[in-house]
C-alpha cells in the first residue's frame, strides 16, 4: 500500500511539475498564480484555498460530473490575508460555474496548489477560470 | 510518508498522555497512526460506497441509546459518561463553552472560517452558535437550537440557525455550497429529505433572508481538524455586541429556553 502511495505521491508532482511550466502565471492580490491542469475525479476534496480546515468533499452524481481545477501559488510580499471571491470559470458554450471552494488567509503561506471542484453536465469543456481581475485559459481535461 | 507531529500527539490525547506511555507503546501508537493515514489517502483516491436509508435503520436496534440523543447523555464511542463539572451559579455563555458544549471544535472552526470569509456578525455568531444545541438533542436541531438562543441574539441570527437544518439538504452552487458527502454516510445515499423539510425549502428560497442560514451552510464544516487551534476568544466582542446574558444566568431568567439551559446544566438529574 505504501508503494501505491509513493506512486500516487510521485505522479501528481511529475503532473505538477510539467503544467506548471506550461501555465502562464499573473499576479492577483500579491499572489503568482498559474494554472496546473484540469482533472475529472469521482470524489473531489472541498478544502480552503490554501488548503485549510475545510474537510468536506463532493462526490460525482449521475447527470454531472465533477472538473477539478489545479492552480499554483505563490505568495509575494505584497499578499494579504484579505477575502477574495470565489474563482469562476467558463465554459466553450459560455456558462458560468461555480465552486464552493473558499479562499482563506491566502498569505499564510508561501506556496501552495488548491484543487477548485466544478460541478457541470458531463458534456462541459472548461475554457477558462477567473480569479477576481484575472482571466487564465485552461488546458485540456485529463 | 511524512508525520505531522502535533496531530500525532493529539491524537493519543496530549503531551501528558504520550509521556505515561513506554517505548513500545509509542512505537506501535506510531505505526498504527500511520497505517491509518495511509488507508485515508489511498482511500480518498477511490470511490466510496455510501450506505442505504435501509441499512442505516437496521443499525437502530444494534445500539443502548438513540442517535438524537444530546451529547451530553451519552459516552463518547460507546463509553461510559464523565462526571460533569458543576456550572457556576449565574451561568453565561462561555461558561457553557467551556463545561457543556467543549470541545466545541466545529462550531469554533465554523465561526473562524466565516470571519476569515468576511461575513457579517450575526452570521459569524449564527455559525457559532449553530450546533451547540447538539448537546442537548439532535433531531431538528435548527428549530431546538434557534429556540434556544432565540431571547438572547439578533433575529436574523436565529433565522439563520433554525433554517441552515433545511438547507444543508439542497446544493447551491452560486452560493458556495455542495451537498455534503457526510449526509450520505448519516442518512443514507438513497435519503429523500421529509415533507416538512421540502416545504420549508420552498418557503425559504423566496424569502429575502434565504443567504442567512445559507452563509451558515458554506461555513458548516464537517469532521475535525487536529491542527486546527481554535477558541472562543476571538468572538468575545461579537458575543459582547450581539448576545444578550441575563444577569441572573442562562437557565434562571424565566425566558421561553431557560429549561433548556437548565436541562444542560444538569443533564443527570433524574426527573
Amino acid at each position: 500500500m505504501k508503494n501505491l502511495v509513493i506512486a500516487f505521491g510521485m505522479a501528481a508532482a511529475l503532473a505538477s511539475v510539467a503544467a506548471a511550466q506550461a501555465g502562464k502565471s499573473q499576479t492577483v492580490n500579491g499572489l503568482q498564480i498559474a494554472v496546473v491542469g484540469v482533472q475529472r475525479m469521482e470524489k473531489a476534496f472541498l478544502r480552503d484555498c490554501p488548503p485549510g480546515t475545510n474537510t468536506v468533499n463532493a462526490v460525482e452524481r449521475p447527470g454531472d460530473k465533477l472538473s477539478v481545477v489545479t492552480l499554483s501559488f505563490k505568495a509575494t510580499p505584497d499578499a494579504k490575508n484579505a477575502p477574495m471571491k470565489r474563482p469562476e470559470t467558463t465554459a466553450a458554450d459560455g456558462t458560468v460555474y461555480r465552486t464552493s471552494v473558499q479562499f482563506v488567509d491566502v498569505a499564510s503561506k508561501p506556496e501552495y496548489s488548491c484543487e477548485f471542484v466544478y460541478r457541470v453536465p458531463p458534456s462541459t469543456v472548461l475554457k477558462t477560470i477567473q480569479v477576481e481581475g484575472a482571466k487564465f485559459d485552461l488546458p485540456a481535461e485529463k | 510518508m511524512e508525520v505531522d507531529r502535533r496531530a500525532f500527539i493529539a491524537s493519543l490525547g496530549g503531551v501528558a498522555a504520550v509521556n505515561l506511555m513506554n517505548h513500545e507503546a509509542k512505537a506501535e501508537a506510531l505505526e498504527h497512526y500511520m497505517e491509518e493515514k495511509l488507508d485515508e489517502m489511498v482511500a480518498a483516491q477511490q470511490p466510496e460506497k455510501f450506505p442505504t436509508v435501509a441499512e442505516i435503520e437496521a443499525q437502530i436496534t444494534t445500539r443502548p441509546y438513540r442517535r438524537g440523543a444530546g451529547s451530553v447523555f451519552t459516552g463518547q464511542r460507546g463509553e461510559n459518561v464523565k462526571m460533569l463539572e458543576p456550572m457556576p451559579a449565574k451561568p453565561t455563555l462561555q461558561d457553557f463553552f467551556r463545561l457543556r458544549f467543549a470541545p466545541a471544535n466545529h462550531v469554533l472552526q465554523s465561526a473562524t472560517r466565516a470571519m476569515k470569509t468576511g461575513m457579517s456578525e450575526e452570521i459569524i455568531l449564527a455559525c457559532l452558535l449553530h450546533d451547540c444545541v447538539l448537546s442537548l438533542i439532535k433531531p431538528d436541531h435548527g428549530w431546538w437550537g434557534a429556540q434556544l438562543f432565540e431571547p438572547y441574539i439578533p433575529e436574523k441570527s436565529a433565522f439563520a440557525i433554525r433554517y441552515h437544518q433545511t438547507l444543508r439538504f439542497y446544493p447551491d452552487a452560486d452560493a458556495g455550497y455542495e451537498y455534503p458527502d457526510q449526509y450520505y454516510r448519516i442518512f443514507g445515499h438513497d435519503y429523500e429529505p421529509p415533507e416538512y423539510i421540502a416545504n420549508t425549502y420552498k418557503m425559504l428560497k423566496n424569502h429575502k433572508w434565504y443567504m442567512e442560514p445559507r452563509l451558515v451552510t458554506v461555513n458548516d464544516l464537517y469532521a475535525f481538524d487536529p491542527n486546527a487551534k481554535v477558541s472562543i476568544d476571538p468572538f468575545q466582542d461579537i458575543i459582547g455586541r450581539h448576545f444578550k446574558q441575563p444577569k441572573e444566568g442562562l437557565g434562571y431568567d424565566n425566558s421561553p429556553s431557560a429549561h433548556m439551559w437548565r436541562t444542560l446544566a444538569r443533564p443527570d438529574n433524574p426527573l
